[in-house]
């Protein structure tokens, strides 16, 4: 069944049909609409989800790990400040090996003030011991949710997911969503499979002083679980097909006129939309470029990655996130995947507009580099239109 | 209800715990052991418990323990109980927290636990400083302590986590002290029977931080109370009741000198005066509220 929903509708759905247990809520914009949407189903009776409205994001993770330890699915979603505010709590999760899983719809990160879209936030837990997929549509909020719950609860696996989103972008744009029947998710999502729970009977004691050395072990089997689970990520995304029948995850990442492109095109998220389209008018003209989409950061598929892109003349990665004082984090992993001459594009930040003209322009003004120079930079990009103010730097005032 | 020999062979507490002598938190937890039984899943944030059980996997406590971070205990505990509600399964969850967790880096959380009346007991051990990482002031040290960031001795008075915990009308909160085991076990028994937020405070003397002999604690424990710088009460569903130990706090005149719990402590070494005069005004203002409200 196609719907015409938001893709904090859709994730809000798609927690229902995986029959979560416990939900830990707190709100933050432009989280907010997901978890207000699991209230009101519970309101109407449609979910028995205990629903936990805390006092901050800090206790929401805390409520999804105590939950998922003592033997219930858990789920909770953030942005922002807010899913800085639970950081610690998002690395104690990953450090009990516990299956959870989260939502965040992107946002800036203050200050100052900033409510719009930018994958910073999502980007900085890069280190925290989570599979992290992103989303490009609200189609692919729903699937990659569902998915999230079978990934993180397989015993070959056994790490939290998080699904990340643009924030207002796909967050609260409706577009039509294939909707799967319960019966199908129910066939999909076994009952909840976890490493361990706390309770009197297992006596099970966790989170307790480790030796170093057995610490150090911990923390390899997190990093063996994550890069080990490209397998069942693939597995589960054939598998999905079930769920929904128009669906391909037959990989990590996504191609899109990559195979006989010369340039290849690296985005993260809705804008890769925005880039495709401007493929398309730079392939009209005969220039041969190609978009390669990241769909999991973490695990990172890297011979996935080598495969398609290592032919490649050149790449352009564009990043909506920053690593202040170096360069965006995607161009970042990508040059320590690839040897290929490679620019990087840091643009959209806070919410800036990326329009396909845009895209159109920065990819055409690359393909002259890689003709005429050097590529290898990185840049920040202002759309043409976008009048800003010069801002001095602080010497200047002495 | 008397406490037998038979009640101290207990499993909450197993051989083998790296406590330091003297561990006023060793004795609250086999006395939670006698009161609550088996049937009980602990969450223990940061603090001397979550080194006290010794190194993993092993574990010196008798009950499965949830070791979390600093101020993540009340939000776990309501996820816990949550599920074991879910899972049909009738588990005492029991949150233990130092004073720091409770009434500095965790009173938000705290705060929103007790005022979702979420159905779990908490308990603070109070030693009044940051004990575990070398006896720094926390929130809850009295006025004139001396810590290790307070050398002069600390300026203000204690947090009161008694009275911020009554004011979120929970079901059941009380204090108590390891000094008084009887005291402690028969407030935890009937906690245990009580649904929603439970919070009990407990006196926990600290050898090394408040510098006395390791043999002393449960006299110390037991001074506090006499000298009534300790209240023992219970406030059940709004309903005072002050223990035994401590009816006689309720007149001046017959308080035990706050001097004798003072003196037995090095932590009071370099008090002045003053600083006594305005400890003993903190035990009046104590007791006054107490009696206001019974």
């Amino acid at each position: 069944m196609m719907k015409i929903m938001s893709g904090n509708e859709a994730v809000a759905l798609a927690v229902k049909f995986s029959r979560v247990g416990v939900v830990g809520i707190y709100p933050i914009t432009p989280q907010t609409t997901i978890i207000e949407e699991l209230a009101e189903m519970r309101a109407r009776g449609e979910i028995d989800t205990d629903i936990v409205r805390v006092e901050s994001e800090h206790s929401a993770m805390g409520v999804t790990l105590g939950a998922a330890v003592a033997g219930t699915r858990a789920f909770t979603a953030t942005s922002s400040q807010g899913l800085l505010y639970m950081h610690e709590m998002i690395w104690w999760t990953a450090g009990s090996r516990a299956p959870v899983v989260m939502v965040v719809a992107t946002r800036a990160v203050g200050a100052p003030w900033n409510i719009w879209n930018e994958n910073t936030d999502f980007m900085s837990e890069r280190d925290s011991g989570w599979i992290m997929s992103f989303a490009s549509s609200p189609q692919e909020a729903l699937d990659l949710t569902l998915q999230a719950f079978r990934i993180s609860e397989d015993p070959r696996v056994f790490v939290p997911m998080m699904v990340g989103m643009d924030g207002f972008i796909l967050s609260h744009t409706k577009t039509n969503v294939y909707v799967p029947s319960q019966e199908d998710v129910d066939q999909f999502i076994p009952p909840r499979r976890q490493p361990y729970v706390i309770d009197p009977e297992t006596q099970e004691s966790m989170g307790n002083i480790f030796q170093p050395v057995h610490y150090m072990k911990l923390r390899q089997s997190i990093n063996d679980a994550i890069q080990g689970s490209i397998d069942v990520i693939k597995e589960v995304g054939r598998e999905y097909e079930k769920v929904n029948p128009l669906s391909d995850y037959k990989t990590l990442n996504v191609q899109y006129k990559l195979e006989d492109a010369d340039y290849a095109i690296v985005t993260m998220g809705a804008w890769s939309l925005d880039a495709m389209e401007a493929i398309d008018k730079l392939r009209e003209k005969g220039v041969k470029v190609g978009l390669y989409r990241i769909r999991y950061i973490r695990p990172w598929a890297e011979q996935e990655i080598r495969r398609s892109l290592e032919d490649k003349r050149a790449i352009l990665v564009f990043d909506r996130a920053t690593s202040l004082g170096r360069a965006g984090p995607l161009y970042l992993e990508m040059k320590a995947t690839l040897q290929s001459p490679m620019k990087g594009v840091i643009a959209g930040l806070g919410g800036v507009s990326m329009s396909k003209k845009d895209f159109y322009e920065v990819i055409s003004n690359f393909i002259e580099e890689v003709k005429f120079g050097n590529p290898n930079k990185v840049e920040w990009y202002y759309p043409g239109e976008v009048k800003y103010v010069e801002l001095g730097t602080p010497r200047s005032a002495y | 209800m008397s406490l037998g020999l038979q009640d101290l062979r207990t499993n909450s507490l197993l051989p083998g715990t790296s406590a330091c002598p003297g561990c006023p938190e060793n004795m609250a937890m086999r006395m939670v052991g006698m009161a609550l039984g088996k049937n009980v899943a602990m969450i223990v944030v940061a603090g001397c418990s979550s080194v006290i059980q010794g190194i993993g996997p092993k574990n010196a406590y008798g009950y499965p323990v949830l070791n979390i971070a600093f101020a993540a205990g009340p939000a776990a505990a309501s996820g816990m109980w949550r599920a074991y509600k879910q899972r049909n399964k009738d588990v005492t969850v029991v949150v233990w927290a130092g004073d720091g967790g409770t009434a500095d880096i965790g009173f938000a959380s705290l705060s929103g636990a007790a005022e979702r009346n979420e159905d779990f007991i908490y308990l603070c051990v109070d030693n009044e400083a940051y004990m575990n990482s070398g006896g720094q002031r926390s929130g809850s040290t009295p006025h004139g302590a001396i810590t290790t960031t307070t050398p002069e001795g600390k300026r203000g008075n204690k947090k009161e986590l008694l009275f911020l915990m009554l004011d979120h009308n929970v079901p059941f909160v009380a204090t108590a002290s390891v000094g008084y085991p009887q005291d402690l076990i028969d407030k935890l028994k009937r906690a245990k029977d009580v649904n929603g937020f439970r919070y009990i405070q407990i006196l926990t003397p600290d050898p090394y931080g408040w510098l006395f002999d390791p043999s002393k604690t449960a006299e110390v424990a037991k001074l506090a109370v006499q000298t009534c710088y300790w209240p023992l009460i219970e406030v059940v569903e709004g309903k005072v009741k002050v223990s035994n130990e401590s009816l006689h706090c309720l007149k001046k005149e017959t308080r035990r000198p706050l001097k004798d719990f003072l003196s037995v402590q090095g932590r009071y070494r370099r008090i002045s005066e003053k600083d006594y005069e305005e400890l003993e005004k903190y035990v009046d203002s104590l007791w006054d509220r107490i009696k206001s409200m019974s």
